[in-house]
């Protein structure tokens, strides 16, 4: 599981996990089944405090995105809230707020941003 | 599982004229990493010594480990593992030597602990204790702090003193040992930057007064930036938002506050304003005057 938190940042450090764990779900690149690293393990890994790690979980867990099973490790649950549709439009729309407020600020139309952003998209970028 | 292990209530503390402490109420649960930060003289050291009954509530309560802080006994303190301020060794002893000394006052000492702590801060076995530099007396403190597995260690500025690599290893280590442990450990701190990355609780005291006490996640949270542009008219004079917690630099065009406020907030504070507004998050660093602010009394 490849994750990159920033520790000085102000977006609180619990939220930084349980966005990227969400949005590799969402995204596939975690499957139903994988394995959920230890929270001493990640620890060791990032730098983070295992209470932090641990509060991360338990949301993901509460969102039913991942599942503990009594004795087992934690792994990504079966049909996750966060693979719908609706789910990868809400991580989408969260993420393009300062795109938005980027494109308001240079007097640029909902339209004309919409186009740069499917050019962006398609890699077709002029 | 989250043990009290020091409790304050209605904890107050003069020295003369100067009150050091004021009325603090808190409790310190573990597992924990707790940030304790505040200005120069803001009571940060004094509480820690309450801790360990080196100084008695001049009114209020202090338990630690379930005892009055004025009772507490061998029992107690050997469950404590200490950093203080300015450490003090048996000048004539080697490092070797010191450590043995101490190591009699604790059955829990753990000879492999110390084996791996010398080596992870790299400290020198036989060298004399005299000769030592002030970073590496501060690295024999820490060692001597954490070999009998205490489960409540108090360290106050400990990583003042050493440099960038032994601070990191330093900080790693302290994650080891509470997931370890189980330790709850408050560590003291200016140094913002260092130990933003390894708390999760902080309490913060402004002049003997507690200014915050909260998960430093939900501290993260709650707070935020908001850089404010005006669209169409100029901005007011002043925000009269409730959520407001400071304005900063203000002109008819854009403003810079500090703000408490849920979603919801943002969107009808847009609307109400005609203004864009830009969202960034505040790390430790920017939450401290606020904090601070608080406190004041």
């Amino acid at each position: 599981m490849l994750i990159t938190i920033d520790l000085h940042s102000g977006v609180p450090a619990y939220r930084q996990l349980v966005d990227q764990i969400r949005l590799q779900v969402a995204g596939g690149r975690l499957r139903p089944g994988d394995d959920i690293p230890s929270t001493r393990v990640l620890s060791a890994e990032l730098g983070l405090n295992p209470m932090t790690i641990s509060r991360a979980y338990a949301l993901l867990e509460e969102e039913g995105v991942l599942e503990r099973r009594p004795g087992l490790a934690l792994v990504v649950r079966a049909n996750s809230r966060a693979t719908s549709a609706t789910s990868r439009v809400a991580q989408f729309s969260r993420a393009a707020r300062p795109v938005a407020s980027m494109a308001r600020q240079l007097g640029i139309s909902g339209k004309d941003a919409g186009e740069v952003l499917r050019r962006l998209i398609d890699n077709d970028e002029r | 599982m989250s043990d009290v292990m020091f409790e304050a209530s209605g904890l107050t503390k003069e020295f003369g004229a100067v009150t050091a402490l004021r009325n603090v109420s808190l409790a310190f649960r573990g597992p924990s990493i707790i940030g304790l930060i505040g200005r120069n003289a803001s009571g940060k050291t004094t509480l820690l010594r309450h801790i360990v009954g080196l100084q008695l509530p001049t009114r209020g309560q202090a338990r630690t480990l379930g005892v009055a802080t004025r009772r507490l006994e061998h029992e107690q303190l050997a469950r404590v593992g200490v950093v203080p301020d300015a450490p003090s060794f048996i000048t004539w002893m080697s490092v070797r030597e010191q450590l043995r000394y101490l190591s009699a006052f604790y059955p829990r000492w753990d000879m492999a602990r110390q084996a791996s702590l010398l080596d992870l801060l790299d400290l020198f076995v036989d060298a004399d204790i005299r000769g030592l530099s002030t970073g590496s007396a501060q690295k024999l403190a820490i060692v001597a702090a954490l070999c009998h597995h205490p489960d409540l260690i108090l360290l106050d500025e400990p990583v003042s003193n050493l440099d960038p690599i032994a601070r990191d290893q330093f900080l790693k280590l302290l994650l080891d040992i509470v997931q370890e442990d189980g330790a709850t450990i408050v560590i003291s701190s200016h140094v913002l930057h260092d130990i933003e990355s390894t708390v999760d609780w902080i309490v913060c005291l402004n002049d003997g007064v507690v200014a915050a006490d909260a998960a430093l996640d939900d501290l993260k949270d709650q707070y935020a930036e908001w850089r404010v542009l005006a669209r169409t008219r100029d901005l007011p004079d002043r925000f009269a938002d409730v959520f407001v917690v400071r304005q900063t630099v203000i002109n008819p065009r854009g403003a810079r506050l500090v703000v408490r406020a849920a979603d919801a907030d943002l969107a009808a504070f847009q609307r109400a304003h005609d203004v864009d507004v830009d969202v960034a998050p505040l790390n430790l660093q920017g939450l401290f005057p606020i904090l601070v602010n608080n406190g004041r009394h």
